[in-house]
């Protein structure tokens, strides 16, 4: 893990980074959604990008998964520039998101949501599928465990036959969440995970964030419940105005006079900023 | 009685046709969400292709023709979409315009087709056959496999959505084009492999109008063409298996209806299928959520 680096605005990026960002710009028309934002994820951390409204939090997301391409500056993962890769590039890379409004494919059902997400597969390819139907079905079956494995540790299976668009709104986030886990994530960008969801599954959430870093991935998530961020988090990045405020442990940065200041007009206390 | 299973039997012939050419332009739609208005022509290529190859020296077979006619269609498909109307969907967000070059498209086509093939009524060189009994219905042999190629067809396209990767990720980008790439979905080469597959099948479609028909000219896809909207319409804009069901549904309303009515009449039955199901069931019988 990297040392917190307080205050100012951070350009050193981490060697030991699963994904870093260098001076990254975006504007839409003449608003600078995101002005030479840089900072790294450390490796197998849960990390939080927080900031206010405005900040350019869900942009640079949309940057470093490729639904978005930059005006200037450059993303890594790990020592791959991934700057010029599309979003699906990304994904087979293992840079798996999430969105801030849940999305699902609704006209397929729950299990064959998960199905399309599945790593690359022999099945992808034409010729495969008629002139190697024995490995297509070897590789569709494991998909098909792994995605009933992953449904039951989401409590989804019940629902694997329904179509997805008949889901309720904390459904389609655990679908959102367990689609993401289906494809191997190594890093995984969840936009604002918790938003719309009852307390009791935040929790839940909570615990799967937790599974998923004890096996191996690293999170970087948008989260505006600061409470949230305290507790499961142990990285904490904040954007301010387009760049990086600064980075460390959210109980340092309560101490951090910048951040108090534009985050949330003086008081850093743990509620949910909504 | 005996007519109506005649027309039945003629029906199902119909539906044959338009479930393969309606199939194709929903699997286009699907993805790219405009509809091609080019399609009645890509049709018109493929007829005009497997006509050259049948009834010029090669005398290549009728099936062999409409097979290779149907895959030159799926590459002029792909090629159109990748030089012309990809840059425009791109460079213009508003429907509107794509459907206008699409227009603009079938107009250079249909114009392409004259002045290479003529204006004049074309046949294929097939033998006259004698209709054969299959329980209450009449068909020809040509009948009987253009019905054999539409269900198989139809069986292919139903194996590769629900059993395989690449039918699975169609459905996923029809479904959300955005998700389905941050999924990890090539979503450039699935549309590309959409406008191969809606080629081919318009391709075909082509051919075996002009079969059943017994006549091709340059301007029978385009004619074809508000028939298969019917379907498309009937079935539920987007919906491949729709587009199955609304083919058969107007197949044999055509067909059937033309026992009542003057058999000229035809077209406006399925004119008026059309408005019908655009009055009482806009969004089709197999509507999908988030399709225009």
């Amino acid at each position: 893990m990297t040392a917190p680096d307080l205050g100012g605005a951070p350009t050193a990026i981490s060697v030991d980074s699963a994904l870093s960002c260098v001076d990254i710009h975006k504007s839409f028309g003449g608003a600078k959604a995101v002005n030479g934002a840089t900072f790294s994820v450390p490796k197998g951390s849960i990390t939080a990008l927080i900031g206010p409204n405005g900040a350019g939090k869900t942009t640079v997301v949309n940057i470093l998964s490729g639904s978005l391409s930059s005006d200037s500056g450059r993303v890594m993962m790990g020592d791959t520039d991934i700057t010029a890769l599309p979003s699906y590039q990304r994904a087979r890379l293992g840079l798996i998101r999430t969105f801030q409004l849940s999305r699902e494919l609704g006209g397929l059902t729950v299990f064959e949501n998960l199905m399309v997400a599945a790593k690359v597969q022999p099945g992808e390819s034409l010729m495969n599928v008629y002139l190697r139907p024995g490995l297509v079905r070897q590789a569709e079956k494991e998909s098909r465990e792994r995605a009933a494995s992953i449904l039951e540790q989401y409590g989804l299976y019940d629902l694997r036959d329904n179509w997805a668009r008949e889901l309720s709104g904390g459904q389609k986030r655990l679908l959102e969440i367990s689609r993401a886990v289906m494809a191997e994530p190594s890093l995984l960008l969840l936009d604002e995970p918790m938003a719309g969801v009852n307390p009791a599954l935040i929790d839940r959430i909570g615990g799967h964030i937790h599974e998923l870093k004890a096996a191996g991935v690293t999170v970087l998530m948008v989260e505006h419940n600061l409470g949230v961020v305290e507790k499961i988090c142990d990285h904490v990045i904040v954007l301010a105005e387009g760049r990086t405020l600064a980075t460390g442990l959210m109980s340092e940065l309560r101490e951090n006079t910048d951040v108090v200041r534009a985050y949330l007009g003086g008081v850093l206390d743990g509620r949910v900023d909504r | 009685m005996s007519e109506l299973f005649l027309a039945i039997g003629f029906g199902l012939v119909v539906a044959s046709v338009l479930a393969l050419s309606a199939v194709g332009l929903s699997l286009q739609f699907g993805i790219t969400n405009y509809i091609n208005f080019a399609f009645g022509d890509f049709m018109a290529i493929g007829a005009y292709t497997s006509w050259t190859l049948n009834t010029g020296p090669l005398h290549v077979n009728i099936w062999v023709a409409m097979l290779i006619g149907g895959l030159l269609v799926g590459v002029m498909a792909v090629l159109l979409n990748r030089f012309l109307l990809a840059p425009f969907a791109r460079r213009f967000q508003k429907l509107f315009y794509i459907l206008i070059v699409t227009f603009g498209l079938s107009l250079v086509l249909l114009n392409l087709v004259s002045s290479i093939w003529g204006d004049e009524v074309q046949r294929y060189n097939i033998s006259n056959q004698a209709p054969q009994h299959i329980g209450p219905f009449l068909f020809t042999v040509d009948q009987l496999v253009v019905i054999g190629i539409a269900i198989v067809a139809m069986l292919a396209i139903h194996f590769m959505l629900t059993r395989t990767r690449i039918g699975k990720s169609m459905r996923a980008m029809s479904d959300n084009s955005t998700l389905a790439m941050t999924s990890g979905i090539n979503t450039g080469f699935i549309t590309t492999l959409t406008w191969f597959l809606s080629g081919l099948l318009a391709g075909i479609g082509g051919t075996v109008l002009g079969i059943t028909q017994a006549s091709i000219t340059p301007g029978s896809g385009e004619t074809f063409l508000f028939v298969i909207f019917a379907a498309v319409i009937v079935g539920g804009v987007g919906s491949i298996y729709g587009a199955m069901v609304g083919a058969v549904i107007v197949g044999l309303a055509t067909e059937v209806a033309a026992l009542f009515i003057d058999p000229s009449y035809k077209l406006d039955i399925a004119f008026a299928i059309l408005i019908l199901a655009l009055l009482f069931r806009p969004s089709g019988l197999f509507s999908r959520p988030g399709k225009a």
